[in-house]
Formats: C-alpha cells, structure tokens, sequence
C-alpha cells in the first residue's frame, strides 16, 4: 500500500518518490496544501474502494499515519 | 428583487419557485434526494413553533454542523421567527465552541451528531444553556431532543413577520488582538446584502455549495442568494469528494476559496496538451460555467487560465462585518487586478489609505464588545475595513494591501497572529514568538529562552520547540496550525516602543 500511495502523493506534489518516507508529513515536508491533500483522499478511496471520514484523517499529519489508516479501514471491510 | 428580512426571501421564493427544488443532497453514496422551496418553509415553519413551544423565541439559538437541509431547517426557523441564529464552526475545539455558546448567550443548542462531544460537555460548561437539540437523533434522549421529534409534533404554519432591524445572526470572526469577535448581523443587513445586485443567473441554476456554511460569504451567496433567483443548491458533503460530487450534481455554479482554484488550475496546468473541451468535460462537466471566488486574494493569471476553458471567475471582496460582499465582480464586466464593482447597497471611501464602506449591510457591532466596536465603526456608519485600497469612478474596487494585524490564508480564514502568539508564547521555552503567514502557510519564528533551557538541561532546543508547536497542533482546527518553524539565536529587532517589529 505503501508503494502505491508514494506514487499517488507524486502526482499531487513536486517531489521525487525516493524523497518520501514513512515520517514524511504532508503539509510541512511533502508541500501539499489541506485542499490538495483533501482531493487525494477522494482518489484513494477509489483506489482502495474504501470510505474515508473527513473527520477521521484530521489528525493524520504522516504518510505513515495515512497508510496505517487506509489498512485499518481496508480491514473492516 | 430587493428583500428586507430573511423571510420575505423565502415567502417570495416559494411564490415563484415553491415546487421546485431548493436543496439537494447525497441519500447514499450515489443517490440524490431534494427538498422544495415549499418543504423548506413549512420545516423551517415548524422549527419556528417549536421554538415558540419552548419559549425560546426571540432568543439566541446556537447552531453548529455540517452543511445539511437539518442546518437550513434550523437556521431558517430561527431567523425567521425573530429569533438570533449563532453559526458555529463545526470544526472548533470543544472548549472553544462552548466558549462561544456561552459568550453568545445561547439558550438553545442544534448540534451534528458528528459533535457528539461537545453536545456531552456543554451543559456543564455553559450554564445559560437549556435545550440541546440533536440533527440526527430519532428518538429524545434524557440530554437531548430529537429535531425530527420536535419538528413533527408542530402544525403547519407559522406567521411571524421580523422587521428589517431586527437581529438575525451573530456570527464569529477571528479578531486581531485574538479573540473571536460577534459580528451582530440584522435581517436588513443579511437579506439586501444577498438581493441587492442582480447578478442574471437564469432561474433554476444549480449551485454547488463547497465552503462551510458558518462562514458568511457560503451563507450569505450560496443560500440566501441562491435561494432569492430560484437556484438549487447542491450540498458537497465533503471536500474529499468534492470531484465525484461535481459529477453527481451537475453545478453551473461553484463558489470556491482561491486555495480551491489554485489547487485545480494545477490540474489544468497539467493537462494543457489536451483539447480545453474535453478538459472541461472531465474536470467540471459540460453545464460548468462560473466560479465566485471570495475569502482571499486570488492570483488575476486564474481568469485567463480559466477563460480558456469557457469558465469565468468572478471575484468578489468582503468581510463578516458586511454581511460580507462589498464588491463583486459581474461575468458582462470583468476587469483584471481589481475585485469588481461596489454592490449597490455600499458606498466607499478611502481614508488614510485605508478602505473605509458604508450601507444598509454594515453590521450593528461586534457582540458585548463596545470597545472593538468603537474602533471598527465610526459615528456616522462608516465600517474600516482594515484593508487599503481605493475605488474608481466606476465603482470598481482596487486593494493595495493590508493595515489590519490579520492572516488571510488562501482558504478564506482569517487567522489572528497575535492568539497563536500567546498560545504558544505562554511556554516557558518560547522567550519570543512571531506568527506570519510565509509562501501561503503559517509560519512561527521563535527566539528561545536559553536561560530556561540551560536551567532545564534541554540540548536539543530545536527539537523541543518542534514538539511544542506538534502539541499545540493537535489542539488547534487545522486552520490555525503551524506548519513552518524558525528557531532563531538572537531577538527579534524591536520598535521604539519595544514591541517586535513585524514587517
């Protein structure tokens, strides 16, 4: 999933995929703005044909979070 | 057609459009349900007596919530029936919404369920409190009623007619010394605000609300306007499907933050070697043909970009304060580096070069803070905007910059440096704090307390005041969060009166 979401993150971002890590934090390492990174959720709900609640991933700050996120919710499924 | 209260525009509405449809939203992942202009007035009607029931019309009834036919519903019948709707950010920290409830006098509270924490604390916190009404809940709980209970025990009809001056809303808005202020607006000042310029949207235009219904600008454009030409206005029901939701709803209309448009235009950008139609196609669908842009200032290169596509962008200004559109721009005249023409109902002058308007949406003042009030509105009913700028002989508004101590982020919030200064500031390791706004987000520069940090052993400074910005992130609405952090060895240059200089 990991791989997946890196290739996804650089079509939203100018950044080279080897440049982001598992502790990368969108905003601050990665340039994304909140409505940037609000859009790539919606991709990767279809993605990962999951649902994602807007108030869930207001927390989410790393790439790693977000992974660890879309595999808690892949799960419930 | 002009209106004076809130109510005249939807008994109007509803004498031309009443069966048409006035809202839609999402029942489901890909079905759409609606409500006609005529289903709003009679559940808005019926939340008025209700409200009657209770004994609390006329009183202050906090609102808070996504965008939803509940909200209208309960904002509509609040207003309406003389009562004071108090919009609150569904996204603040619980002890902030109940700072504000509190503040606001609010004897009634109509929360989301997704604030079921709030709706648990606020009783405790908020001692003026009476009733908490839940949106979603079906059946009275020993803390809550029930929306749908209490609306369906009401009769059909009910006739109140609120006078122009009376209070309609108070709505909050970041203030710069930090505090969030009241902005106390009349039904007059809402209802002439959204009807006083005609802006030829043919009848049955549907509109696609994207921005927070707390904030003016979508209140005051997305639903009272839309509602006052006859529009149908589709309910986003979040930003992470707002594409999928363009494609469900099929909008003419989008009122957008320049965050929004700037964020597309780099789809745009990249899809340049394709044919615009077929772009267009993708991205908005073929009906897609104007965007209000609002809350900040956008780049004048995204009307041309834009253009290309067959889609106007039609720039406004305004502020809480007037109800909020002072100026907008119209799609038959649009003029480049301005931000469109004076509404009719405002007249401005320029003095010191700072934009001070006038007219029948100016705001009574900021709630039980006659200080603030005094400084922002002058005797005579003139409103200072804080901003500079200036407006031609034919109305059209030019903004230079910016007097007020206030951040405007790309997304519409405004943001005061000073309250994050004094959060953060308040740790012992921060000996000095400046807040600014750096490349479109937030930015903290920090001189450290090197004393403190010697007396407490802490080596990695940097570290620690990377975690103490982390932490107050967590407790912030992600539009007050710090995303940069500048550590600095010596202090901050000062001014005479020893206070840092900012610029």
């Amino acid at each position: 999933m990991f791989e997946r979401l890196v290739e996804i993150i650089c079509n939203y971002v100018e950044v080279e995929p080897e440049n982001v890590k598992k502790e990368s934090r969108f905003m601050e390492d990665l340039g994304f703005t909140s409505f940037d990174f609000m859009s790539m959720l919606g991709e990767l709900e279809d993605e990962f044909d999951v649902e994602i609640e807007q108030k869930e991933v207001a927390d989410i700050r790393t790439v790693g979070e977000a992974v660890a996120y879309l595999e808690s919710i892949s799960d419930e499924k | 057609m002009l209106c004076s209260t809130i109510r005249e525009i939807l008994l109007q509405s509803c004498e031309k459009y009443g069966d048409s449809d006035a809202v839609r939203y999402k029942a489901g992942k890909n079905d759409i349900a609606s409500k006609t202009y005529n289903d709003l007035k009679r559940d808005s009607e019926c939340f008025s007596a209700a409200l009657h029931s209770l004994r609390e019309q006329g009183s202050h009834i906090a609102i808070t919530g996504m965008t939803s036919y509940f909200w209208l519903t309960a904002y509509f019948g609040t207003v309406n029936s003389g009562s004071v709707a108090v919009p609150l950010d569904v996204s603040l920290p619980a002890e902030e919404m109940c700072e504000l409830i509190d503040r606001a006098d609010a004897t009634v509270f109509v929360v989301d369920e997704v604030r079921a924490d709030v709706a648990d604390i606020v009783r405790e916190r908020c001692p003026k409190l009476k009733y908490l009404i839940s949106m979603q809940k079906e059946e009275d709980t020993d803390k809550m009623i029930s929306l749908n209970r209490l609306l369906s025990e009401q009769e059909d009809g009910f006739d109140y007619m609120p006078a122009p001056e009376q209070l309609a809303t108070i709505m909050f808005t970041s203030g710069t010394t930090g505090k969030s202020k009241g902005v106390m607006l009349t039904h007059r000042n809402l209802a002439e605000n959204a009807t006083c310029l005609d802006m030829k949207f043919p009848e049955g235009t549907v509109l696609m609300s994207v921005l927070p219904i707390h904030h003016a600008y979508c209140l005051s454009m997305d639903f009272l306007k839309g509602f006052s030409t006859g529009a149908v206005v589709c309910i986003n029901d979040s930003l992470i499907r707002m594409v999928k939701n363009i494609k469900l709803f099929r909008p003419n209309v989008i009122l957008m933050v320049p965050l929004m448009i700037e964020t597309i235009a780099k789809k745009l950008e990249d899809a340049a070697a394709l044919p615009p139609e077929i772009v267009k196609k993708e991205i908005f669908g073929e009906q897609f043909r104007t965007i209000c842009s609002g809350g900040a200032y956008m780049p004048p290169a995204m009307l041309d970009l834009f253009g290309k596509y067959g889609i106007d962008i039609l720039q406004g200004y305004g502020m809480t304060e007037c109800s909020p559109v002072i100026s907008t721009t119209v799609s038959w005249n649009i003029r480049k580096g301005t931000v469109g023409q004076l509404v009719p109902n405002c007249e401005a002058k320029t003095v010191d070069e700072e934009l001070w308007v006038r007219g029948s949406s100016v705001m009574q003042g900021y709630y039980k803070m006659p200080e603030e009030t005094a400084e922002a509105l002058t005797e005579d009913g003139w409103l200072r905007t804080g901003d500079l700028g200036y407006v031609d002989e034919e109305g059209f508004v030019y903004l230079t910059g910016r007097k007020k101590n206030l951040i405007i982020t790309k997304n519409g919030e405004n943001v005061s440096p000073e309250e994050l200064e004094n959060k953060i500031g308040e740790h012992h390791l921060v000996q000095e704090i400046l807040v600014r706004e750096s490349e479109g987000i937030i930015e903290a520069e920090i001189f450290p307390d090197m004393e403190y940090a010697a007396k407490k052993e802490i080596e990695d400074i940097a570290g620690a005041l990377r975690q103490l910005i982390d932490d107050y992130n967590l407790s912030a609405p992600a539009y007050k969060r710090v995303y940069r952090l500048k550590v600095r060895d010596t202090e901050f240059p000062k001014t005479p009166s020893k206070k840092i200089k900012r610029y």
